[in-house]
């Protein structure tokens, strides 16, 4: 029986020699684009094409997006099958809560459309910002990761902060001609220079692959407690200064360590595919200050013979994008 | 008996091409379990591999991994890598697997996800992009797998009707693949 006599002339099954030399081939082919990718820049032809690519598929991206928002929540559905009755108390108890809060801030609502032509005037962080929508989540399962609708011809390039009304949710990894990615805070690779916003104790807010964030490089002798708000410090020049990242939910200290271990819950969301700011420049008031600096140096110079390479790390917002 | 349905067999394949592309761009990235994603490239190289095998699938299972690569952020190359050595495994015997023998495709098709899922997220690790073994397996690897066998179902279910229905239990023999193997009817 021959299965393949329907195929295409060029594309009928050879012999098992045939079939060897075209997998050498298409395998010595992989190796070459698998080592180019992982040592290219952001700019490289690989990642060229791979923009033409995601600039083709956007439309597609789209209606994906626009079809699967229903079930976003989907994910969510094993954990809550498996949620006890204490969890489920709680959340009645602060779902009457919201509502209270819900009636409250319809009023604060009306008065703050009052006042929202005031504040037009000067924005709370002056940013310099283009707006975009966020189309579609990562397409694989190593990175977090989202894509705008907007690419280099809006103006924007890899290293760009992005922001939604809540904070902070990541920066620009890779940028086409029409559609952006961007690395979330909650990437695994993903590190942004923080600090707690009560104490301006300054450290590195970074991803895991749980989805948690961690506040990485706060010195035991310095303070932070649950419920405190950690902003953007602005070191390192990416992020502006001060934009709200998330809320302390845990903080630990393990004996004998010197660094506390803390828990962040970010402020923002990306399963509800919304509007996203993009940060296309930053004016001089929003970056860190000499004494901003000044501060982490003595921070970092106080603790400095044992982790002399982390702390360095901390001045730095992260723009990784090695591997990609 | 020979199937000299060219045009067919390459509406089918391009029919399943179309509709793995879609679905990779459009569905897997919006619907996921921990940090797995459905991989439909890797469901379109398998379904060409167990159903068509030989040189064809090889070529399938590159260029559906090269599109997986160019429209996710990982490195390029690397699933196109490991899609050709599984088309290239799981295609060398030179039948339709999928037709006649539901049952072992099946168990082919679980066995190449995980594998292929775990290498994928090693790889990621040995380039650098993670230090935890545990995640990479357990909130990566797995769901991925689990995911991309979901949505191996469908297309398992469909193309396996051929000319006589779903036959999920045990071998099928060669007088029943009549002329239903290249058709795109349930598609």
């Amino acid at each position: 029986m021959d299965l393949n006599s329907g195929m295409p002339g060029s594309l009928k099954r050879g012999g098992q020699g045939s079939n060897t030399r075209l997998l050498a081939i298409l395998c010595a082919i992989c190796v070459v684009l698998f080592t180019l990718s992982c040592r290219e820049g952001d700019t490289g032809a690989l990642h060229s094409v791979r923009g033409v690519v995601q600039t083709v598929t956007s439309p597609v991206r789209y209606v994906g997006a626009a079809l699967t928002t229903p079930f976003e929540g989907l994910g969510n559905v094993f954990s809550n099958l498996t949620a006890d009755q204490q969890t489920l108390s709680d959340l009645k108890a602060e779902n009457e809560q919201l509502q209270a809060e819900n009636a409250q801030l319809s009023e604060s609502e009306q008065t703050a459309t009052r006042l929202q032509g005031l504040l037009q005037l000067k924005s709370t962080y002056n940013l310099q910002s283009t707006a975009a929508r966020i189309i579609s989540g990562s397409s694989d399962s190593w990175t977090s990761s989202v894509t705008i609708d907007k690419g280099s011809s809006s103006g924007l390039a890899v290293g760009m902060p992005v922001t939604d009304s809540s904070g902070v949710i990541g920066q620009i990894s890779e940028c086409g001609l029409t559609t952006a990615t961007v690395r979330l805070i909650t990437d695994e690779n993903s590190g942004v220079s923080a600090m707690v916003q009560s104490s301006r104790a300054q450290g590195q807010l970074v991803g895991s692959a749980d989805g948690t964030l961690k506040l990485t490089l706060i010195k035991t002798d310095q303070q932070v407690n649950v419920g405190d708000l950690i902003v953007t410090s602005g070191l390192g020049g990416v992020y502006p200064k001060g934009l709200p990242l998330g809320k302390v939910t845990n903080v630990e200290k393990s004996t004998g360590a010197m660094y506390y271990d803390v828990t962040v819950s970010a402020f923002t969301s990306t399963e509800s595919f919304e509007e996203v700011l993009v940060i296309t420049s930053l004016s001089e008031d929003q970056q860190a200050t000499t004494d901003d600096i000044a501060e982490a140096d003595s921070q970092e110079t106080s603790s400095s013979a044992s982790t002399t390479s982390t702390t360095t790390d901390a001045a730095t917002d992260s723009a990784t994008t090695s591997g990609q | 008996m020979k199937v000299n349905d060219s045009n067919r067999s390459r509406k089918t394949l391009a029919t399943l091409a179309v509709i793995c592309g879609v679905l990779q761009v459009a569905l897997a990235p919006n619907i996921g379990i921990a940090n797995g994603r459905a991989n439909f490239a890797f469901v379109l190289a398998v379904i060409v591999a167990l159903r068509y095998g030989g040189r064809i699938s090889i070529l399938t299972g590159f260029g559906a991994g090269l599109f997986f690569d160019l429209t996710s952020s990982g490195p390029i190359g690397l699933m196109a890598l490991e899609l050709t050595v599984m088309s290239f495994l799981l295609g060398s015997e030179e039948r339709d697997k999928l037709s006649e023998d539901p049952g072992a495709s099946i168990q082919l098709t679980i066995i190449a996800s995980v594998v292929v899922a775990i290498l994928y997220n090693l790889s990621m690790m040995l380039v650098g992009q993670s230090v935890s073994v545990i995640d990479a397996l357990f909130l990566r690897a797995l769901p991925t797998a689990l995911l991309s066998c979901i949505g191996f179902a469908p297309f398992m279910y469909f193309l396996s009707r051929g000319s006589s229905g779903p036959r999920l239990h045990g071998r099928g023999g060669h007088s029943s693949m009549g002329g239903g193997h290249f058709s795109t009817k349930g598609l």
